[in-house]
C-alpha cells in the first residue's frame, strides 16, 4: 500500500484554503454550449472492482474468487477494469478522471431509499419529489433542455419543466390533427404535465424507430447534444450492479454492466463533435458500493462507498481524486465495507456549478438545501 | 360513480350489465378464489420450471461443451433448444391467462388485486425467470392466497423456488453450520457466509418496511434464520428441485431480529414471519401500497386507517383487508381519480372496447413444443414489454411504481398513442360503429354526451384514430 491518508489529507486542506477566498469559479467559456451527462448505475456499482487498489494483499485475500486477472493500468496506487476500455482511452488523452472512496451520505444498504436519494439529493428517501439535476436545471434557467434515454422519466431530472425523453417504440404515432384535438382534451381538463408531454411528442425531432440498447441511445443522444440549441442535460440508466451471487471478475455479471457504460461513453464519444465532446462532462452516480468481502455466492454485499466516473473534455485532468480511507478491518465502514470520505454530492454540485455556470454557493443553496459542500471544481473540472 | 368500476378492475364491457350496487358487486368478488377463467391449456409450475433446467441448467450446458469451438452451430442448436422448452410461448400465455381475469371472469375486482400482490412480491427480471416461472408463480403461490391470510402469503412466497432463485437464497449457508467445516469448502477455498439479499427484502419490500427502523444487524441475523431455505439439489433435476430446509447450511444458535430472540432451526421462519407481518409497520406498510395503487400517490393517513384496523382485527385475513381497501377506494371514489398505469389501461381499452384480447384460447392452444411461436402467439409478451410494463420483467425486486409520475413521459405518452392506435386492429367485426362507442361510453362515464360530442364531433384522418382519442381521453387514462 503506497498510498498515505495522511498526505492526501494534507493536500486537500491546503487546495481548499487556497481555494476558500475566490468563492465563484471563474466564468471562462461563457457563451460555449456545455453538456452534463449523468449516468446511473443502478445496483450498487462496486467500486474496488472497477478501479481496485494495487498491492493490498488483505483486499486481494477476501476477493480471492472475484478478482481480476486483467486490468488496464491507471496510477501507481490503482487499476481499471478491462471493461472500461473507452474510458481508459480518454483517461490517456487527460479526458477520464475519477473520484474514489465516495458516495452519497447514506449507509441504510437499501437500494431502494438510495436510488430515490442518490436521485433526489436529500436525505430522507421519498421525502423529495424532484432531483437534484432537476433542481440544478431550473436555477441555471434549462428549462427544455433535459434529455433522458429512458422510457420513465427519472426522479433524477424532475424538477424543471419540458425535459424530454428518447426510447424509440418502433411504431408511426397517430396523425398531428388527432394529438390536436387530445392536446385540448388536456388543456380542458388542466393536465399539465400530460399536456407538456404531449407537447413535446408533437414538436420534437426524434425518429420513432431504433434501438434501444444503450449504446445506440448514446449515439442518438450525442447527436442531439452536438446540436447548438439540442438538450445541455442527458440521463442514462445502466442495471444489473446487484451481483449478490456470481459477481464474476474480468468477465461476468458485473463486467458486462461496467461495459454497458463503458459503450455508452463510446457511443457519445464517436457520436459527437470534437467541439461538443470536449465541452461535455459525463458524471456517473450509483446508491452505493459494495461490501470488501465476497460472500460464498462468489457475490458481494450492499455497502457503502464507491467510485464516480468522470469524462469527457470539461475533465481537467486523468487523475484518481481520493481521501483514501484504506481498507484494514478498523478503517471500513462498520467493519465491512468501503468508506465514503467525500460527499459525492460535492462531485455533482461541482459539477452543475462548473457546466451550467452557476455559482457553486447557488447550486448548493438551491439545489442543496444549503448544505456544505465541498466546491471541487477546480480540482476536477477545468473551469 | 362509473369511473369505480375502473378503479377497482377494468371497466365495464358493452355486453355487461352496469350493477345496480357497485360496492356489493365488488365485495361480493373477495371471498372466494374460484378456477382461473382461462379455458385453455395451463401448465403446472413444476412442469414449466422442468423446462427451466432443460434451458438454463441442462441441456444448453451440454451443448457449449459439444459445439465450444463452433460459435455457429452452437447458435443453432441453441436456438433448437430455447423453441424445445417453450421459452419463446409461456410468458405470453400466462399473460394471457392473467388479462383474461381481468376481462373475462366474474371476479375482474379479485384479478385487479391479484395483480397488485403479484407487483407487492415482484420478482424481477432476472435469469430466465420471467420466460418460465414468474407467470406460474403468480398462479400458484400469489392467486391461491389472496383469500388466506396475509402471513400465509409471506411464507409461500418466501419458500417458493422463484422467490428463492430471484433473490439467491440457496446460495447463503451459515458461517458455522455444518456445511462451512466441510473438506471441499476448504479445498475449493470457498468458506461459507450468508447472503443477504433475501433478507432484506423480506424486510424491506414484504413485511415491514424500512420504516420499522431496523439495522444492518436485524438483516444480518435474519438471514442467519433463512439460512438453509434453498432449492433441493439432485442430479435429475439439478438447481430446479423443490424448496427445501437443508439443515447443513443453517446457522445454529439463538438469533435476535427487531429484539426479539429466536431459536435455531426450520420451524423459525414461520415463527419470524409471523412476528414481521404482525408489526405496526407492516400493517401501514401495506395499507400504504394499497391505497395508492387504487386511489392516489399519497395515501393519508384517514384513507389507510380503515385498512389498518381491518388487518389488525382479522389478524390479516386478506378478505377483510381487501374489503376495507375497496370500502376505502369506493368512499374516496369522486374525491381522487388515479391515473392508471400502462398495463392497467391496456387491459381497461380492452374490456371496455371489447376488444379481441386476449389472443383466443386456440390460437394458444394450438401452440407444438419444439416451435416457433407464431407472431401472434408471442403478441402479448412484445405489447406489454414496448409499453413498458412486463408484469415480469420489473427491473427491481421492488416491482414497478404505483406512483402517478412514473409513468408520465413523452415516451410512454407515445406507447399509448400509438397502442391505442393499433387497438382498433383488435376490434370486433360489428363494432366500429357509432351506436358501439355510445354505449361503451355510456357504461363507463357518468358524463357520456361530452365524451361523445369529443369523439364525433372532432374529424378523424383514419378510423383507428376513434380509439387513440377515446383512449386517450384524460377521463379515460385516470379512474
Amino acid at each position: 500500500m503506497r498510498i498515505n491518508r495522511r498526505d492526501f489529507l494534507k493536500t486537500t486542506a491546503l487546495t481548499s484554503l487556497y481555494f476558500a477566498g475566490f468563492g465563484t469559479p471563474t466564468l471562462a467559456n461563457k457563451g460555449t454550449k456545455k453538456n452534463l451527462v449523468v449516468i446511473m448505475l443502478r445496483g450498487g456499482m462496486d467500486g474496488l472492482c472497477a478501479i481496485p487498489i494495487k498491492g493490498d494483499k488483505n483486499f486481494e485475500k477476501l476477493r480471492s474468487k472475484i478478482n481480476l486477472d486483467r486490468t488496464l493500468k491507471l496510477t501507481s496506487d490503482f487499476d481499471l477494469h478491462p471493461a472500461l476500455e473507452t474510458f481508459k482511452k480518454l483517461w490517456d488523452q487527460n479526458q477520464g478522471a475519477a473520484v474514489h472512496a465516495t458516495n452519497i451520505p447514506y449507509t441504510g444498504r437499501s437500494h431502494f431509499d438510495g436510488q430515490n436519494l442518490m436521485e433526489s439529493g436529500g436525505k430522507i428517501p421519498y421525502q423529495v419529489k424532484t432531483g437534484w439535476l432537476g433542481r440544478g436545471m431550473k436555477s441555471a434557467g434549462l428549462t427544455g433542455k433535459g434529455l433522458a434515454l429512458a422510457l420513465p422519466m427519472p426522479l433524477l431530472i424532475r424538477g424543471v419543466p419540458m425535459n424530454n425523453n428518447y426510447y424509440p417504440v418502433g411504431d408511426r404515432l397517430p396523425s398531428k390533427e388527432t394529438m390536436s384535438i387530445i392536446e385540448q382534451a388536456f388543456k380542458d381538463h388542466d393536465e399539465k404535465l400530460l399536456s407538456e408531454n404531449l407537447k413535446i411528442v408533437m414538436t420534437r425531432d426524434l425518429k420513432n424507430q431504433g434501438n434501444r440498447e444503450n449504446w445506440s441511445l448514446a449515439s442518438n443522444a450525442g447527436e442531439q447534444l452536438s446540436k447548438p440549441n439540442g438538450p445541455r442535460v442527458a440521463v442514462f440508466e445502466v442495471d444489473g450492479f446487484d451481483t449478490h451471487a456470481a459477481q464474476g471478475a474480468t468477465n461476468g455479471a458485473h463486467a458486462d454492466c461496467l461495459n454497458d457504460y463503458d459503450r455508452i461513453v463510446k457511443g457519445l464519444y464517436q457520436s459527437m463533435s470534437k467541439k461538443a465532446f470536449d465541452n461535455t462532462l459525463i458524471v456517473t452516480l450509483t446508491e452505493f458500493g459494495r461490501t470488501i468481502k465476497q460472500n460464498s455466492s462468489n457475490g458481494t454485499e450492499h455497502g457503502y462507498g464507491s467510485a464516480v466516473f468522470l469524462a469527457g473534455g470539461l475533465v481537467k485532468k486523468a487523475q484518481i481524486h481520493t481521501d483514501w480511507p484504506g481498507l484494514k478491518r478498523k478503517e471500513l465502514f462498520e467493519g465491512r465495507d468501503l468508506n465514503s470520505t467525500i460527499d459525492s454530492r460535492s462531485i455533482y454540485a461541482s459539477a452543475m456549478s462548473t457546466v451550467f455556470d452557476v455559482d457553486f454557493k447557488k447550486i448548493t443553496k438551491e439545489v442543496f438545501w444549503g448544505e456544505n459542500l465541498q466546491n471541487l471544481s477546480n480540482k476536477l473540472f477545468k473551469t | 360513480m362509473k369511473n369505480f368500476f375502473r378503479k377497482v378492475a377494468y371497466g365495464i364491457g358493452p355486453n355487461e350489465d352496469i350493477p345496480s350496487d357497485p360496492l356489493k358487486w365488488a365485495l361480493d368478488q373477495l371471498d372466494e378464489v374460484p378456477d382461473l377463467s382461462w379455458q385453455g391449456k395451463i401448465y403446472t409450475e413444476k412442469e414449466l420450471r422442468g423446462h427451466y433446467r432443460d434451458y438454463v441448467y441442462n441441456d444448453r450446458k451440454k451443448l457449449r461443451k459439444k459445439y465450444k469451438n463452433n460459435k455457429t452451430l452452437y447458435k443453432t442448436h441453441k436456438d433448437i433448444l430455447r423453441h424445445n422448452t417453450g421459452q419463446k410461448f409461456w410468458e405470453s400465455l400466462e399473460i394471457s391467462i392473467r388479462h383474461n381475469e381481468g376481462i373475462n371472469s366474474n371476479s375482474p375486482v379479485l384479478a385487479k388485486l391479484w395483480m397488485f400482490w403479484g407487483n407487492f412480491f415482484a420478482i424481477s427480471d432476472k435469469d430466465f425467470l420471467a420466460n418460465y416461472s414468474t407467470g406460474p408463480y403468480h398462479r400458484e403461490i400469489i392467486r391461491p392466497n389472496l383469500n388466506q391470510t396475509f402471513e400465509k402469503m409471506v411464507y409461500d412466497v418466501t419458500t417458493s423456488w422463484a422467490m428463492i432463485h430471484h433473490l439467491d437464497n440457496s446460495e447463503s449457508a451459515g458461517p458455522n453450520s455444518l456445511t462451512a467445516g466441510q473438506d471441499w469448502r476448504i479445498e475449493k477455498k470457498k468458506p461459507a457466509s450468508i447472503n443477504e439479499n433475501h433478507a432484506r427484502e423480506l424486510l424491506e419490500l414484504h413485511t415491514v418496511s424500512p420504516k420499522a427502523g431496523y439495522t444492518q444487524e436485524d438483516v444480518i441475523q435474519l438471514a442467519y434464520i433463512m439460512t438453509g431455505w434453498q432449492q433441493r439439489w439432485s442430479k435429475k433435476k439439478l438447481e430446479t428441485g423443490n424448496v427445501w430446509f437443508n439443515s447443513e447450511y443453517h446457522q445454529p444458535g439463538k438469533k435476535n431480529v427487531l429484539g426479539k430472540e429466536y431459536k435455531k432451526g426450520k420451524k423459525t421462519l414461520a415463527v419470524v414471519i409471523k412476528d414481521l407481518v404482525n408489526h405496526p409497520n407492516c400493517r401501514d406498510f401495506v395499507a400504504e401500497r394499497l391505497c395508492r395503487y387504487l386511489i392516489n400517490d399519497e395515501p393519508t393517513k384517514e384513507m389507510k386507517q380503515p385498512i389498518i384496523d381491518a388487518f389488525k382485527k382479522s389478524d390479516g385475513h386478506l378478505t377483510e383487508i381487501h374489503k376495507a381497501a375497496i370500502k376505502v377506494a369506493f368512499n374516496y371514489n369522486n374525491k381522487f381519480k388515479k391515473f392508471q398505469t400502462p398495463e392497467n389501461w391496456f387491459i381497461q381499452a380492452a374490456k371496455i372496447g371489447d376488444l379481441k384480447w386476449p389472443p383466443p384460447v386456440d390460437l394458444m392452444d394450438s401452440y407444438t413444443l419444439g416451435d416457433k411461436p407464431v407472431r401472434q402467439q408471442r403478441y402479448p409478451e412484445r405489447v406489454l414489454r414496448n409499453i413498458g410494463h412486463h408484469p415480469y420483467r420489473a427491473k427491481q425486486p421492488n416491482g414497478w411504481s404505483d406512483h402517478s409520475d412514473d409513468w408520465m413521459s413523452p415516451e410512454l405518452l407515445i406507447r399509448r398513442l400509438v397502442y391505442a392506435d393499433r387497438s382498433y386492429d383488435f376490434l370486433k367485426s360489428g363494432n366500429d360503429n357509432k351506436e358501439f362507442y355510445e354505449k361503451i361510453i355510456n357504461n363507463n362515464f357518468d358524463k357520456p354526451d361530452k365524451l361523445k360530442d369529443y369523439l364525433f364531433k372532432n374529424m378523424v384522418y383514419r378510423s383507428s384514430e376513434r380509439n387513440v382519442l377515446l383512449f386517450n381521453h384524460p377521463e379515460f387514462l385516470k379512474a
